[in-house]
């Protein structure tokens, strides 16, 4: 389990460009930070999809875009709606910051494809983000979250994005 | 207590009339009686249609509920009907007929799929004369 772990974490810290150098580790989040990196992952999905519908002509790829901003747009508002029902509020972390900084960078080498090559690259990092994200909540956050209410959340939203890793599959499969 | 007074026996002469004349065509008419249709519930749940093949009459309701957080459909895989955007906790009611495509899938998760078999004509029942 704890080799599993750490090729997660290590996996995690390739996709978002850095070593395993941080005193912090995934697991060591609490529930509410563990709440804002759900939430900033969702919402970086939804800034790579804003970005497919502006660039790519692919029916097939601008479809699963629509889809990544409707579902994600979805799990953000149990989000929100739990959190104000628990009355707290989401913690900014290092987890989070990274995954913003990655984002950019690949939102800023994305933005200058065009075409099939555009369309292979978003298709290969939307598998490869749904791999990385859905084995940190499987593996690093469910496992950890305290509160059973987020913890469901979590599960739920787990299912969701295991699909969506499913159709990037298909997607990455079709482009090559 | 009624009175047999002249009155009371012509109404009662008028009533029997319009029994009898009623009662005597019975015999000759078909009354259609049509069957109750059902609404049949389809919950979408895990990214599954539960059930995945339901069995309805033309004439039947299909009312699919959506469980998920994630907002899904039930479309007709030519199109042809649509529950439009269901979200967590819509619902959507369709009348099924005869003529309706009969196997759909969701639009926005096109791996979802599942079917509605129709398993025949409404009965009709005819009244004893």
């Amino acid at each position: 389990m704890k080799i599993k772990y750490t090729l997660i974490v290590l996996g995690l810290a390739t996709l978002i460009g850095h070593g395993p150098a941080y005193a912090e580790t995934p697991a060591e989040l609490n529930d509410l930070q563990i709440a804002h990196v759900a939430y900033t992952a969702d919402n970086i999905d939804i800034r790579y999809a804003h970005l497919a519908l502006a660039i790519s002509k692919s029916e097939a790829i601008r479809d699963f875009a629509d889809t990544m901003i409707r579902d994600h747009t979805a799990v953000n508002e149990q989000a929100l709606a739990l959190l104000g029902k628990l009355k707290a509020q989401p913690q900014d972390n290092f987890l989070s910051k990274s995954l913003l900084k990655n984002a950019d960078v690949l939102i800023d080498e994305m933005s200058k494809l065009r075409g099939v090559a555009f369309d292979k690259r978003y298709a290969e990092n939307e598998l490869a983000y749904h791999k990385a994200v859905n084995g940190l909540v499987e593996n690093a956050f469910i496992p950890n979250i305290e509160n059973s209410e987020v913890k469901s959340l979590f599960q739920a939203g787990l299912k969701i994005f295991k699909v969506h890793q499913g159709h990037a599959q298909m997607m990455v499969k079709k482009l090559n | 207590m009624m009175k047999f007074d002249r009155r009371n026996v012509l109404k009662g002469s008028v009533a029997a009339f319009a029994v009898t004349a009623f009662t005597s065509i019975l015999p000759y008419q078909t009354v259609a009686k049509a069957r109750t249709p059902k609404n049949h519930i389809i919950e979408i749940q895990d990214f599954d249609f539960d059930p995945v093949s339901v069995n309805v009459q033309p004439g039947d309701m299909i009312t699919w509920i959506n469980r998920d957080i994630a907002p899904h459909t039930a479309t007709a895989s030519d199109k042809s009907w649509d529950t439009g955007t269901l979200k967590r906790g819509q619902s959507k009611t369709i009348k099924f007929m005869n003529n309706m495509t009969n196997t759909y899938f969701c639009r926005f998760h096109p791996h979802m799929k599942a079917q509605i078999t129709i398993v025949g004509e409404p009965k009709i029942s005819k009244s004893k004369g």
